[in-house]
């Protein structure tokens, strides 16, 4: 398997029409990416609207966040088991549109028990410093529903119009050159160019039972996991497609942007390509909803690691909220009885911000813990006068003058390796 | 800028342990270590240096403290300094417990140092700076100047770096930092460092509890009266008590006499961390009155407390559930109850 990504690099993002991308100009054609939104039945109306770096405006409550990519025609399908039929992602060519972003908005809101609004991309003041959103240019894609529908149908909507506008945007690119053609060297654990090195694996978590998916609930594949067992994933196809983030999950941290420029994963190739490393592959699991399902895939998850990647080391990344924690601390145990050393990252738990309500778990052998943070940041944003967002009620909420939690700004407390935030200890 | 400052009787030059019993001695002006911290402070005064025996101050603490305080209110004072203590156990309390008083009290910072083993480093560190002072006392300058710099810092009101740029002893808060490298890079680079043999840092310590002693078991179940409480965040529809969601402050009791189920319509769920579909659909799922009536009815037990309480667990902080379980821990010992059963999610 050997992914190429032909890159388009983005400047600006402009209305037009057609869709076509102009030298690093995209023009996008709203009235084109309007009908191919309203396909979905469940959509009555769609909204678009652009905000680029340094744009004093505010939009919320996030959804999702993509980068706009399409594959090669004959490389495969664009986010296969969603919007097609679920080849292999990881294959061929796929362009790429860096610095452009297609970014969902919800008319619901994530949670009411943490925040009415929701997270918010920031396009200035303070919070940019902490959040790689606000250095992009985004097309803002506003669907409204029909009323009646469940709440993970809207939410399925969503997902499914941001996945259809990001791939037609980047369509445009297939006949253009690409500026450079980056192609992941070879990885898999008997891959020979790299004997010797240290075989470093990946395990990634994609799915937290603290909910049961819905039925249609695409992740993995399209598949919404249930019955799942921890399953071996070459890295390109985390970076292809193959993986989205589970429906209720837009206040975890999690958007499909960094699935396709995983943090970890771009790391752990980065220092393969330096030959620091052997990266023998990935993982993918879930998180379990009881004792007995915690067993199952830590147990998994560490035996594919340690028979068939045999890996000499593993980095593990969490989902979701706080039940998750116990199975990353489980499985890096397993790792490390079978001699395999870890090294774990976790989110922010700690709400009193003492030390001893950091972790929620005690295991000696898992001693390399990355922090994030984010707990006791908040911005003071000012009133604004852009303010995009589905209902009047959310440009209301959102206008400001108000303080807003680090959580709640878009990209801040990522969990999938990108954030800055980090929690210190004093 | 005037400063007051806490000694022992043997840093206060009157003596050694035969001294212990002395009461408190307030003298103007500084007295042996307060001159090393004028002469770190350009410009600062010590107007006021407190002089305690060592017994004296662990066995009248409240009166000792209640004695600088008063004399503190007296005068105007800048910055409060206590020590440094070194490894001297009865020294390192008074001084935690009177230095932890001022600052809360009367808001003036404080500082203070004493070494790791001192026992008024676990009961004061997470309320004072303490200055990793070590067991050497023949290092008194060199910890007096870390004194003295970190308490012209806090009285300027300017940023506290971290406890090895400063010298502190490690207070167990968190606070957040931007910092150069993502979290990726930073578990990439702490895996490899790991694997290599190489001493890592891990960003959050491995945190140790005391365990929780198991009580005797219930001797005569069926004569026993048992509660239910949850953590699952169950409560009648309208959240009378307005449990949060997440990280509840509050806890309630709810009656359930008479009843031998709850009905999905009575009730409703104020947690956001599990799917809450199953419990809403039927209550006893989660608060299982249904089956304890029957146990009940069988003499399996004696007797089911008439009410059942909920909080909500989610993402809830130590400091409150501390609490949390003091307060219900007193609510059902008031109501003898014996024996519990906690249904978690």
């Amino acid at each position: 398997m050997q992914l190429t990504l032909a890159n388009h690099p983005i400047t600006d993002l402009q209305f037009g029409s057609p869709t076509r991308l102009e030298g690093t100009v995209l023009i996008a054609d709203p009235a084109e990416l309007r009908r191919l939104v309203l396909t979905d039945g469940s959509i009555i109306g769609v909204d678009f609207d652009i905000v680029r770096p340094g744009e004093p405006c505010r939009a919320g409550p996030v959804f999702d966040i993509i980068e706009p990519r399409a594959k090669e025609p004959g490389a495969g399908t664009d986010f296969p088991g969603i919007l097609g039929a679920p080849f292999t992602a990881g294959l061929g060519t796929t362009h790429v549109l860096s610095g452009a972003a297609v970014s969902v908005l919800a008319e619901i809101s994530p949670d009411l028990t943490r925040s009415a609004t929701g997270r918010v991309l920031e396009m200035s003041g303070a919070p940019i410093e902490a959040s790689d959103y606000a250095a992009l240019r985004h097309l803002i894609v506003i669907p409204h529903t029909k009323a009646g529908l469940a709440r993970q149908a809207i939410e399925k909507v969503y997902r499914v119009a941001g996945l259809r506008v990001a791939v037609a945007l980047a369509q445009s690119a297939l006949n253009h050159l690409a500026a450079e053609q980056n192609t992941f060297q070879s990885v898999g654990p008997g891959e020979s160019s790299h004997e010797g090195l240290p075989r470093v694996a990946y395990i990634g978590q994609i799915f937290s039972r603290q909910r049961k998916p819905a039925v249609d609930e695409p992740i993995l594949y399209g598949a919404n996991t249930d019955g799942m067992l921890p399953i071996m994933l070459h890295p390109d196809e985390w970076l292809d497609g193959a993986v989205v983030p589970s429906l209720h999950s837009w206040f975890g941290g999690t958007e499909t942007y960094f699935y396709q420029n995983h943090p970890i994963i771009l790391d752990l190739y980065r220092r393969h390509h330096a030959r620091e490393i052997n990266f023998v592959g990935t993982i993918a699991t879930i998180a379990g909803s009881d004792n007995f399902d915690r067993d199952r895939h830590c147990r998994a998850a560490a035996n594919l690691v340690k028979w068939n990647l045999q890996a000499d080391g593993a980095v593990l990344s969490k989902y979701g909220g706080g039940l998750p924690h116990a199975d990353l601390a489980e499985t890096a145990r397993l790792l490390e009885n079978m001699g395999i050393r870890t090294a774990v990252m976790v989110s922010d738990v700690s709400r009193d911000r003492r030390v001893e309500s950091a972790l929620l778990f005690n295991v000696p052998e898992v001693d390399a813990i990355v922090y994030n943070g984010g707990n006791d940041t908040k911005w003071q944003v000012p009133r604004l006068d852009r303010i995009i967002a589905a209902t009047p009620e959310f440009t209301e909420l959102l206008a400001g003058p108000m303080t807003i939690d680090a959580a709640n700004i878009v990209g801040v407390t990522n969990q999938q390796g990108a954030s800055r935030m980090r929690a210190i200890v004093y | 800028m005037q400063i007051a400052h806490y000694l022992n009787q043997f840093f206060g030059g009157v003596g050694a342990e035969e001294h212990a019993a002395m009461g408190l001695e307030i003298r103007d002006g500084a007295v042996g270590p307060g001159k090393v911290l004028e002469s770190s402070l350009d410009g600062a005064r010590v107007a006021l240096t407190f002089v305690c025996g060592d017994n004296y101050a662990v066995e009248r603490q409240d009166e000792l403290t209640a004695a600088v305080l008063k004399k503190l209110r007296e005068v105007n004072v800048d910055l409060f300094f206590a020590g440094p203590c070194f490894d001297a156990g009865r020294y390192g309390m008074a001084a935690g417990a009177i230095g932890r008083a001022v600052q809360a009290e009367l808001g003036i910072p404080v500082v203070t140092a004493m070494s790791e083993e001192n026992p008024g480093v676990d009961l004061y560190r997470d309320s004072l700076y303490i200055i990793d002072s070590g067991t050497n006392v023949t290092k008194l300058r060199d910890v007096v100047a870390k004194m003295a710099a970190l308490g012209k810092k806090l009285s300027a009101s300017e940023p506290i770096g971290l406890p090895a740029e400063e010298g502190y002893l490690r207070r167990g808060w968190l606070r957040d930092q931007l910092v150069e490298k993502k979290a990726a890079i930073r578990l990439v680079d702490m895996l490899l460092t790991k694997m290599k043999g190489e001493a890592f840092e891990s960003e959050m310590p491995a945190t140790s509890f005391a365990p929780v002693p198991i009580p005797a078991a219930v001797s005569d179940l069926s004569k026993a009266k048992v509660m239910l409480i949850t953590d699952g965040g169950l409560v009648p529809k309208g959240n009378p008590d307005r449990i949060e969601g997440t990280a509840a402050t509050r806890w309630g009791s709810y009656n359930v006499e008479g009843r031998d189920d709850l009905r999905a319509e009575d009730y409703e769920v104020s947690h956001g961390g599990y799917d809450t579909r199953f419990v809403q659909e039927d209550p006893d799922r989660l608060v299982p009155l249904d089956a304890m009536r029957e146990m009940e009815k069988n003499g399996i037990i004696g007797k089911l407390h008439n009410e059942f309480i909920s909080t909500c667990g989610r993402s809830n902080p130590l400091s409150n559930t501390r609490r949390l379980g003091r307060e219900i821990a007193e609510k059902i010992k008031r109501d003898g109850v014996d024996a519990v059963i906690l249904t978690s999610t």
